[in-house]
C-alpha cells in the first residue's frame, strides 16, 4: 500500500511535465536546424515565438518543485526526483535558448543567397540531436546504459565544434572569400557554439538521470561509474 | 574517522513469552553521536531501546538471547548492578512524567537515591543539570514550586535534567517530543544537538523529519528485524535497502 499516493501522483505529474518540456526543447532544436539549413526565416520566427512556452514551463516546474520540497519534505528517491527535476528544468530551458540563438542566425542566413550548410556543421547538428534524443530517452526510461552512452558522446561534440571553427578560419584566410561567405561562416560558427552548448546540456541531463536513479553524482567528470 | 563504540548488540533476540519480538539484531551505537531508531509501530524499535538499560526486565516472561554491551562489558553479566546500569543509561519517556514534587526535588531525586547527602553538591548538580537541559533560566525563580505547574515542554526538559543529574553515559529517548508542540519540539531537538557533545543518545521517533534533523546514524527496524543502518544522510538520500526506501518515502504502511 502506498501511504503517500497523492504525493507520488504529483511526482508522476512532475515527470510528465518534464517530458513535455523536453519535447518542446527537442522540437525547438529540430526546427531551428531545419530553419538554419533551409534558410527558412518563417520557421525560425516560430521557434523564437515558441520559446516563451518553454520559459513558462520552467517557471511552472520550479514552482511545483519548490512546493513539493516545502510541503511534502521528500526523501531518498523522491527527493532525488524533485532535485533532479529542478536541475533538468534549467538545462532544458537553456536548450530552448540555444535553439533560439540558432533560429536567430537562420533569419540572418535567409537574407543571403542560398547555400548548403557545411558538412561539418551538419554532422555536429546530427550528433547533438542524437545526443539530446538519447538523453531524454534515458531519463524517460531510467536507462543507465543509455545515460552513460550520452556522457561518452560529449567529448566528440567539443572536438567536432573545434573542426567547425577551424574550417571557418581556413575559409576566411582564402583570398577568394567574399563578404557574404564570411558572414555565412560567422553564423555557422555561432550556430556551432550553440550546438556544443546543447551537447553539454544533454550531458547534464544524462548525469541528472544517473543521480536520480542511483543517487550518485558524476557531475564535472561525466564518465560511466 | 573511527568512532568509539559505546554500546553494541550482537545477534540479539528478545522474547515476550513465546513471541519473538527482536530477531538477530546486531547494531553498534557510536559514542557522542545520536542514533535514531525508526520503523512502523510494532517493529521492535522501542523494545530494542528498552533492552539497552534492561527496562524490559521489569516485564514478566521476557527473555533475551545474544549479547548487549556497554563499553565492551556485557550488561547481562551476573555482576552487573541493574540500578547502576540504569544510572549510566538514563531514559526519557514519551510523556513527560515529573514526580509530584518541586522542580528542585525532581532533579535532586536521582542523586538522593544514589546516596548523595551533600546538600551543597546536590544544589550545584541540580543547577548544572537544569542548565544542561536548557531549562534553568525558565525555572530559576520557581525551583520550589511544583513541577506539575510547568508547561509540557518544560516538564519534558525537566525529565531530561533529571536523567542528566546522575551523570549518565547514554541517554535513551523514547519519542521525547511526540506529546509536545512545535516550539517545545524544536527546543528538545536543539538540546539533543548540544547534549551529544557529552552524552551518547539513542532516540526512538515516529517522525522521519525529526530523525533526519537530530541524528547522525539511523537504524530502520521492520517486523523485529534491523533492516538497515547507516549515516542518517545516506539513509535519507540514497538508502541501500528497498524496504528502507519504501518506508521513508511512504510507499508502504
Amino acid at each position: 500500500m502506498d501511504g503517500r499516493s497523492h504525493f507520488h501522483a504529483e511526482l508522476e505529474l512532475l515527470t510528465d511535465k518534464l517530458l513535455r518540456m523536453a519535447g518542446l526543447a527537442r522540437k525547438a532544436l529540430e526546427d531551428s536546424l531545419r530553419a538554419f539549413s533551409g534558410c527558412d526565416a518563417a520557421l525560425a520566427r516560430e521557434v523564437i515565438d515558441r520559446d516563451a512556452e518553454i520559459n513558462r514551463m520552467e517557471c511552472e516546474l520550479d514552482e511545483t518543485s519548490l512546493r513539493l520540497l516545502a510541503l511534502e519534505q521528500p526523501v531518498a528517491l523522491d527527493l532525488r526526483r524533485v532535485v533532479g527535476g529542478m536541475r533538468m528544468t534549467i538545462d532544458l530551458e537553456r536548450v530552448g535558448d540555444e535553439a533560439l540563438h540558432i533560429a536567430e542566425r537562420a533569419i540572418f542566413l535567409a537574407q543571403l543567397p542560398p547555400a548548403p550548410m557545411s558538412a561539418r556543421l551538419d554532422e555536429l547538428a546530427f550528433r547533438v540531436s542524437e545526443m539530446l534524443d538519447k538523453a531524454i530517452s534515458a531519463f524517460h526510461a531510467g536507462d543507465m546504459d543509455l545515460a552513460n552512452e550520452v556522457c561518452r558522446m560529449e567529448a566528440g561534440i567539443s572536438d567536432l565544434n573545434v573542426l567547425v571553427l577551424k574550417d571557418a578560419l581556413r575559409m576566411v584566410e582564402q583570398s577568394s572569400c567574399t563578404s557574404q561567405a564570411l558572414e555565412r561562416s560567422m553564423h555557422e560558427v555561432i550556430a556551432g557554439r550553440s550546438l556544443e552548448r546543447i551537447g553539454d546540456k544533454a550531458g547534464n541531463i544524462a548525469e541528472t538521470t544517473i543521480f536520480m536513479v542511483k543517487g550518485v553524482s558524476i557531475k564535472h567528470r561525466c564518465r560511466p561509474f | 574517522m573511527a568512532h568509539k563504540i559505546k554500546m553494541a548488540a550482537r545477534t540479539l533476540d528478545f522474547y515476550y513469552g513465546s513471541f519473538k519480538a527482536l530477531h538477530d539484531i546486531t547494531l553498534e551505537i557510536r559514542e557522542n553521536q545520536v542514533t535514531a531508531l525508526i520503523g512502523p509501530s510494532g517493529c521492535g524499535k522501542s523494545t530494542f531501546l528498552r533492552c539497552l538499560n534492561r527496562m524490559n526486565d521489569l516485564i514478566p516472561g521476557t527473555r533475551v538471547d545474544g549479547e548487549l554491551t556497554l563499553d565492551g562489558l556485557n550488561i547481562h553479566a551476573p555482576e552487573v548492578d541493574v540500578v547502576d546500569l540504569r544510572r549510566r543509561v538514563g531514559m526519557v519517556f514519551q510523556k513527560p512524567n515529573p514526580f509530584p514534587k518541586t522542580v528542585f526535588e525532581n532533579v535532586a531525586y536521582g542523586l538522593r537515591v544514589n546516596g548523595v547527602r551533600d546538600n551543597a553538591y546536590i544544589a550545584q548538580q541540580v543547577e548544572k543539570s537544569l542548565r544542561d537541559a536548557a531549562l534553568f533560566d525558565e525555572v530559576k525563580d520557581r525551583m520550589y514550586d511544583s513541577a506539575l505547574g510547568l508547561s509540557g515542554g518544560q516538564q519534558q526538559r525537566l525529565c531530561i535534567a533529571r536523567a542528566l543529574a546522575v551523570a549518565p553515559d547514554v541517554v535513551l529517548m523514547d519519542e521525547p517530543a511526540s506529546a509536545l508542540d512545535p516550539i517545545a519540539t524544536q527546543k528538545i531537538e536543539e538540546l539533543i544537538h548540544e547534549l551529544k557533545k557529552r552524552f551518547t543518545i539513542i532516540i526512538v521517533t515516529h517522525s522521519m523529519q525529526q530523525a533526519a534533523r537530530v541524528s547522525d546514524m539511523t537504524a530502520f527496524f521492520y517486523m523485529g528485524k534491523l533492516v538497515e543502518t547507516d549515516n542518517t544522510e545516506t539513509i535519507f538520500t540514497r538508502p541501500s535497502n528497498k524496504q528502507t526506501e519504501d518506508y521513508i518515502t511512504g510507499r508502504f504502511g
